[in-house]
């Protein structure tokens, strides 16, 4: 059976990753990320003092802005946003800052697949980036499922228009050590956290699903890896910004 | 104590006093000359009619795209231009989302003017069926980073996507000729705009001092300034529009002056956006040169795996480096999941695994390219499916600067790809490096 796909890759093989940090200059932390032709800046700014209305004024709260690319914003975007705010409210650490606001800005630049795993690493990246402390890294990734049940990483767009179901799959960064000798892969039990969130689009069945999410957890830890060698070098000179 | 301290950003007096004392001495606080512009960069993206453009610190970017709708009842015959301006809050913490403000809207105003009333844009070639179907063309602009003179930085986006910008070919069917048929672009060619010519806008700021003028302010010094005009002018000396909202009154001469300022600078900005467009557009040729010359192998008669596999080959150097730095990463990732998975529905993607996990880690070190080639090269006849097989056999012919093809259309296309892919490739093969160095600049520019 051919297991093809259009630009070559095999099933289990990603776009080539391109992650940069520190892109804006008066945004408090910022990154891009790029899968393949997928890119996506996001931009932080905060703390800023003070809760919206219907926000629990005990914890630091975080305002989520999708700007897309052509148009204005509609129910397909705040449904991102959502999405993405509790993805940021899990990993932060949310009672270091009580009563403040931090704006996540995200700018989809060009859309080919995967856009809302792309703009949680993005986000992730940026907090890195504006030295906003959190609980754990996330990576994100995107799973597909085609009619005869084989599975897909990443799909670009014309693969995610072809497939039955896909879903957005969001894992902690694994509790690998960042030792600098690198033991190959022993990276060994993940020091299970679970799964962060979940978005699936179109059915597929429960033995589909839970495929989906091994496939998933394997390929987070390349994309942890990758994460953190991204973040590695930075760390050292990182001076604080006040904006 | 100020509530949303983050969101204003209040200039001190001190800088205030130093900026216009330093401007005496003709000294500006980044250290140029009064009529110096920043440092202008233009990329484009993948797709036609997406700009970026950052002029210093400020990071702008344009996007163009055009939709059949019906034209205005005065205009029967012409297509429409807009333009809608996003000033994203991640520009500055004081932009909020929501409703443009007036300096958004202002900004939309200049570069609309620019374009549609000085007939830049040709709108009469836009029309498709008269008075019922017509092109309209759609500017975005989003503000990415405020750094200063957001003004001319989107200006520049805006006319280098629309220079870039390819609309569909459509053409009148149907019996009556009324039906019109789009053409998807892998038909027919899509085609570009008509631009008649270049409008730039150059902005100047004015401070309480009569004699002080600056061009292109940075954000620092927008805050000082007393007052400001942007000319929008064109390499040709034609002044397309003048902005002068209120502010300090300043001489006529001064302002005879910055329109010949505006002129010269115009030039200089109008050369470099068609500098850009030209590589953009050689590249963009390689790239249909390369698309159909793979198409021409798939009739031939290679296989599909191997003419799939060969399209996605030359379809530009940046997915060969790609494939080149996600081999490594494919394997291990391989490697790791064959570990995992005991599922007989996977039996037949497992033969391509590489079994046992790979005790190489290509983000270690800056991954010497040759080593690259020669080990993905050891790799390929290990493997079982002939499809990888022809990827890594097709991958052991980079280390030779020309690649042949091996069917093409026509000899000269052929020469000309060839000696094109010899510089592509060598791009190509010195990915990782160009990465890395990209990541460490923005670190150290940090």
């Amino acid at each position: 059976m051919e297991i093809e796909r259009p630009d070559g890759r095999s099933p289990n093989q990603l776009r080539p990753l391109a992650c940069s940090r520190s892109v804006l200059h008066r945004a408090h932390g910022s990154a891009t990320w790029a899968q393949g032709d997928t890119k996506v800046v996001a931009a932080i700014y905060g703390p800023k003092s003070g809760t919206r209305k219907n926000e629990n004024p005990e914890k630091a709260s975080i305002e989520v802005v999708w700007k897309p690319k052509i148009g204005q914003i509609g129910k397909a975007e705040r449904e991102y946003e959502m999405i993405l705010k509790r993805t940021l409210e899990s990993i932060c650490i949310r009672s270091i800052y009580p009563n403040t606001t931090t704006s996540v800005i995200v700018q989809v630049i060009h859309d080919d697949g995967a856009l809302l795993p792309c703009a949680i690493n993005a986000a992730c990246a940026a907090f890195v980036d504006a030295g906003i402390p959190l609980r754990h890294l996330a990576v994100a990734i995107c799973c597909s499922v085609a009619d005869d049940g084989y599975i897909f990483l990443d799909p670009n767009k014309q693969e995610e228009e072809k497939m039955k179901a896909f879903s957005y799959l969001v894992f902690p960064n694994l509790n690998v050590s960042v030792l600098p000798e690198r033991s190959s892969q022993e990276g060994g039990e993940p020091t299970a956290h679970g799964i962060i969130t979940s978005v699936t689009h179109g059915a597929m069945s429960v033995d589909d699903y839970l495929h989906c999410l091994e496939r998933g957890r394997a390929v987070s830890a390349r994309l942890s890896e990758f994460l953190r060698k991204n973040l590695e070098p930075k760390s050292s000179s990182e001076s604080s910004r006040a904006g | 104590m100020e509530q949303r301290l983050a969101n204003s950003w209040r200039q001190t007096i001190n800088e205030k006093n130093f900026i216009v004392t330093a401007l005496l001495s003709e000294l500006r606080v980044d250290g140029r000359r009064p009529f110096d512009y920043r440092k202008l960069s233009i990329k484009f993206g993948k797709d036609d009619g997406s700009s970026e453009v950052q002029l210093g610190h400020t990071h702008v970017m344009a996007i163009v795209s055009g939709q059949l709708l019906q034209p205005y009842k005065e205009r029967p015959n012409e297509g429409t231009l807009a333009v809608f301006t996003e000033f994203s809050p991640m520009a500055d913490p004081s932009f909020e989302p929501g409703r443009p403000t007036e300096s958004a809207v202002e900004l939309g105003r200049i570069v609309d003017r620019g374009l549609r009333e000085s007939r830049a844009v040709d709108t009469e070639s836009l029309c498709v069926l008269s008075g019922k179907l017509v092109w309209a063309i759609r500017i975005d602009i989003h503000i990415l980073d405020n750094g200063g003179n957001l003004v001319d930085a989107a200006n520049i986006a805006a006319l280098a996507a629309l220079l870039t910008f390819r609309r569909p070919e459509c053409s009148l069917g149907g019996e009556d000729g009324q039906q019109v048929v789009v053409h998807p672009p892998e038909m027919r060619d899509p085609i570009p705009l008509i631009i008649h010519h270049l409008p730039i806008a150059v902005t100047f700021g004015f401070f309480s001092n009569e004699n002080i003028m600056v061009i292109d302010p940075t954000h620092h010094e927008e805050a000082v300034m007393t007052g400001r005009m942007t000319a929008t002018v064109n390499a040709n000396g034609d002044v397309c529009s003048i902005h002068k909202p209120g502010g300090e009154g300043v001489n006529h001469r001064v302002l005879m002056h910055c329109m010949k300022l505006a002129h010269v600078k115009a030039g200089d900005i109008t050369a470099k956006i068609k500098d850009a467009v030209e590589i953009y557009n050689t590249q963009r040729a390689l790239r249909k040169i390369k698309r159909h010359s793979s198409s021409v192998a798939l009739d031939v008669g290679g296989t599909p795996a191997k003419s799939g596999e060969k399209e996605s080959q030359v379809d530009g150097s940046h997915l060969h480096q790609s494939k080149l730095k996600d081999e490594p990463s494919s394997m291990e990732c391989d490697a790791t999941s064959s570990g995992q998975e005991q599922n007989d529905k996977r039996d037949g993607v497992s033969q391509k695994f590489i079994g046992g996990p790979s005790s190489w880690d290509p983000y270690s070190e800056c991954v010497n390219s040759d080593l690259l080639k020669a080990s993905l090269a050891s790799h390929g006849p290990a493997t079982h499916r002939q499809q990888k097989g022809s990827r890594s056999e097709t991958k052991a012919e980079v280390p030779p600067q020309e690649m042949k093809i091996d069917s093409s259309p026509t000899d000269a296309g052929l020469v000309a790809v060839q000696n094109n892919e010899g510089k592509t490739l060598k791009d190509a093969v010195k990915p990782k490096n160009k990465r890395k160095k990209k990541k460490v600049s923005s670190n150290t520019g940090n």
